[in-house]
């Protein structure tokens, strides 16, 4: 077989596209790539990739927001006469006025340097009052809300009832490349490379700000350096600066924000707290109540949603009701399925509490609950792989170190806003494909070529992409897990129909019928026999090629499910807990390159581990500043906290490519709750799960 | 501005002080209480030693095996001097603060947090970035494992990993899965490919990479 080569690095080496791994036997479908490597993988490990906070150009200024130090702070009086003496201050605007969160922009200044900027802002004189601040959910909400006559009545008529708080803490994205970029208008045109999720939603709120017409400048992001959600809707107060600013200086402005400005004002996945009270019966059928929930949405006006009841269970007729809470901090953006890894945490920890209760094997109650038949599927499959036979009964181990076994379930809804896509095959047999949407690491750039290729009957190493620019055809945002749903068909449409442009040359000169041609194995076939190669072929086109396109339209595809299996072991004299194997079980219909949907499925999981264990907004209930504003106490999931993780694709007949980078984030911190319960055998409710609070319920445990 | 070739030339004894000059003698006495005789003999050796700064200073290094030469005020890191004065911006500016590791570079055989390394630090050092780690337009075994496994989505951890992973490997040649997660611990992933960093480190050492348990199919 001949193998498939990369682009070559400076023209002399060369690694194969078909690179085999062997190491993960379980997915045994098949996908439309199983070798395949992400094709700007090279890029990326040499340092080539050029990522819009890379965009150093010559003669470019840079912007800084001045920010609110407090959670509540009324801008009394500036002096920036100092600010303005600073060698290399090109413009300071402050405005007076009343913020109501830590990292409240009031104004910027511009230097002509990195450092300029960074004095300027050192060398202001602001002088704040302090104002009263609310820094969580419970300073507004101070106790459970009572019952409903309906609820005592069920309960109190139950069997057995269930009746406890959850929460989670605010998890910002953190993704590691900062929001913002480079602006760099030049009067009657402008060039903005930007850190988006939304190439598209870029564009269309830029134009006002810059004064020109779409046609007039270019959004460029080729390489988004991460978003998980906060990078969705539109340029954001940092590209609308920065093109202010290169407007009116008429130079690059760079405005890329730092790593407390990204914890404070870029958006977060708000915390929640979940009131539930149900009743159930002594074989765990539950019969129902109610459950209350609030999402702490600090300044914004919504956005706290919290997924529970998830509607993978049943559990009767349950009365939900949703609030959410402001306070002062910096308000939610979608984070990864915004609502489902909070609420999941609630509804499968009080799944295994009532398993408890009931007497029942937290597996058993699974299988009598869902609803759907594939999670059952999933549990039997799952179960094996994670060794649920030596799942010990809740808190009945003895040993200093104790191992606890914890299910998780999650699932999402696939969805596809419509797209855009254009194939043109070359007269020397090469092919581009050409996309707008951006790709923030889930691969696209790649998938786009293999649809490319596999639509078409031709080697990988034929197909270059272009993606990630305004002047491309349109495509979704990435967000709600839409992307490889929209635009994988869409491609394949596209490359079909540059094919079938392809054919009628063929026929025209061959003077034979457009239908009689196919292609297979990069070979052009007429009535099945081997008609010319595929060069050959294209080389009786004209020096423009051909070109297919495609568009399509809203469309949903069916929902992607999944179940996860944790194993733990936890120090009961430190209360650190030790994730040791997670098997995470996910669907998503057709796999189109089988490494990045792995890549997808362990990134989920490592986040959620890090969400379930470490991660947490912390402010200062006084003054209302975050404390932990950096990566050294906001602490996220490293390598040493690894657990052997293993992806198993769920290939299972199902056809059309659905919701793969959502999905697996979901079950995982509610699956390490549960194992932390049964290792224990005390509930902890409130994450995340930090060995204080496990010494806490540990020594409410043996007391 | 002074620029004596005899400083320029002896990095080890040349940055500290410099840097503590720019700073100012006074404030650093005040501030490092106990130790007079040292401050004395600083004091000293500063008058002998030409003052750098605060203004932009010429810093010389090696970077990627080519002369390099910055004139920058010595209070610019590495990092920047890489990026914005040389453009080298594979090397990431992530948190700024050496908790992450995304602007991992070679400095003299070690690795370093180019964030937490003063230029004037790392004068007459050789520097290797991400940049430098192919040679002769062949990856390294390091970068072709991490395509192979792929060991990054978002990228932008990519180059820190891939240079603490070739450190790791030129320090001990075939690592124990707990070597290589010691070793890496100094970097963070957003997007979580830890699992598939180290089977590349794996593999580039010429080892099996981690095996999913068999026996039971989906």
């Amino acid at each position: 077989m001949k193998i498939d080569t990369a682009p070559t690095l400076n023209g002399t080496s060369s690694i194969p596209f078909d690179m085999p791994t062997t190491n993960r036997p379980m997915n045994l479908g098949q996908s439309m790539n199983d070798n395949a490597s992400r094709l700007d993988g090279i890029a990326k490990v040499t340092g080539a990739a050029k990522y819009s906070s890379d965009m150093l150009l010559p003669g470019a200024v840079f912007i800084r927001f001045v920010r609110c130090p407090f959670g509540a702070a009324n801008l009394e009086s500036v002096d920036d006469s100092a600010a303005r003496k600073v060698p290399g201050v090109l413009d300071i605007d402050i405005q007076m006025k009343e913020c109501q969160y830590n990292g409240q922009p009031v104004g910027h200044v511009v230097g002509d340097s990195p450092a300029a900027a960074a004095r300027a802002l050192a060398a202001l004189k602001l002088t704040w009052k302090r104002l009263p601040v609310k820094t969580l959910i419970t300073d507004s909400i101070t106790k459970a809300p009572e019952p409903t006559e309906e609820t005592k009545k069920l309960m109190a008529g139950a069997a057995l009832s269930h009746d406890a708080v959850y929460s989670t803490p605010v998890q910002t994205h953190s993704s590691l490349e900062p929001h913002g970029g480079v602006v760099d208008h030049k009067g009657d045109k402008a060039t903005v490379y930007a850190s988006t999720q939304g190439t598209f939603s870029v564009r269309d709120g830029m134009g006002d700000v810059l004064g020109l017409k779409a046609s007039e400048f270019e959004v460029i992001c080729e390489y988004v350096g991460g978003g998980f959600g906060s990078k969705l809707g539109g340029p954001g107060k940092e590209l609308t600066l920065a093109a202010k600013i290169s407007k009116k200086l008429n130079r690059p402005a760079y405005l890329v924000c730092n790593r407390a400005e990204e914890h404070l004002d870029t958006g977060n996945r708000p915390s929640s707290r979940t009131v539930i009270r149900l009743a159930f019966e002594k074989d765990g059928t539950i019969t129902g109540g109610e459950i209350r929930t609030f999402g702490g949405v600090g300044v914004a006006g919504g956005g706290g949603g919290v997924a529970i009841p998830s509607g993978r269970y049943n559990l009767g007729n349950v009365d939900k009701k949703h609030e959410d809470v402001k306070f002062n901090a910096g308000g939610p953006r979608p984070f990864r399925a915004p609502g489902h890894p909070q609420a999941t945490f609630a509804e499968e920890l009080m799944l295994d509490e009532i398993a408890a209760k009931a007497g029942i094997n937290p597996l058993e109650l699974r299988r009598k609950l869902f609803k759907d038949d594939v999670y059952k599927e999933m549990l039997e499959v799952g179960s094996k792989l994670i060794g649920w036979k030596d799942r010990k009964a809740n808190g009945s181990q003895t040993s200093v170190m104790r191992t606890g076994f914890g299910i998780g379930a999650g699932g999402w809804g696939s969805a596809s806003p419509g797209g855009n896509a254009e194939v043109v095959i070359h007269q020397d047999g090469s092919v581009e494909s050409r996309t707008g949407t951006q790709d923030i690491g889930t691969g696209q750039r790649t998938t786009m070529a293999i649809c490319t290729a596999d639509s078409i009957g031709i080697p990988l190493s034929l197909v270059t992409v272009q993606i990630g620019r305004s002047t491309l055809p349109p495509g979704p945002g990435s967000g709600g897990s839409v992307t490889s749903p929209t635009t994988a068909p869409t491609m394949m449409a596209a490359a079909a129909d540059a094919k079938a442009k392809l054919f009628e040359v063929l026929a025209k000169e061959a003077g034979a019928n457009a239908a009689d041609f196919s292609v297979k194995d990069g070979a052009v076939l007429r009535g099945g026999k081997q008609f010319l190669t595929w060069k050959d072929a294209c080389s009786k086109l004209t020096a423009d090629g051909v070109k297919g396109s495609a568009s399509t339209g809203d469309g949903g595809k069916g929902a992607s499910q999944g179940v996860q299996f944790v194993r733990i072991d936890v120090d009961t004299e430190t209360g650190v807990i030790y994730p040791r194997h997670v098997i995470a079980i996910q669907s998503c219909g057709r796999v189109i390159c089988r490494k990045t949907a792995e890549s997808q499925i362990i990134g989920g999981v490592i986040q959620g581990l890090s969400f379930g264990l470490f991660e947490n907004r912390i402010l200062d209930r006084n003054v209302g500043a975050m404390v932990n504003p950096n990566f050294e106490f906001y602490k996220i999931l490293g390598p040493n906290d690894m657990p052997h993780i293993e992806p198993v694709l769920w290939w299972h007949g199902q056809t059309g490519v659905k919701a793969l980078g959502e999905p697996p984030s979901v079950p995982t911190a509610a699956a390490l709750g549960c194992a932390l319960f049964n290792a224990i055998g005390r509930p902890v409710r409130h994450m995340p799960l930090t060995p204080d609070k496990v010494l806490m319920a540990w020594e409410g445990a043996v007391a | 501005m002074p620029d004596s070739p005899r400083s320029l030339d002896e990095p080890k004894g040349f940055s500290r002080r410099s840097f503590i000059k720019t700073v100012g003698v006074s404030a650093t006495v005040s501030t490092l209480s106990g130790i007079a005789e040292a401050a004395a003999i600083e004091h000293e050796r500063a008058e002998e030693t030409p003052v750098l700064g605060p203004g932009p200073v010429p810093i010389r290094f090696t970077v990627n095996g080519k002369a390099a030469q910055v004139k920058v005020e010595p209070s610019t890191t590495l990092l920047e001097a890489l990026r914005l004065h040389l453009n080298m911006t594979g090397s990431k500016l992530i948190c700024d603060r050496g908790s992450c590791g995304g602007c991992s570079v070679i400095i003299d055989g070690k690795i370093m947090n180019a964030c937490m390394t003063l230029a004037i630090d790392a004068m007459g050092a050789k520097i290797t970035t991400v940049e430098g780690l192919a040679k002769d337009g062949q990856l390294d075994p390091v970068q072709v494992s991490f395509v192979r496994h792929d060991a990054l989505q978002c990228g932008y951890c990519t180059p820190g990993f891939v240079v603490a992973t070739r450190v790791l490997l030129n320090d001990i040649p075939k690592p124990t899965l707990d070597q290589i997660k010691h070793a890496l611990g100094g970097n963070i992933c957003r997007c979580g490919t830890y699992t598939n960093i180290f089977n590349a480190a794996l593999e580039a050492s010429g080892q099996s990479p981690i095996m999913d348990q068999k026996g039971v199919t989906a």
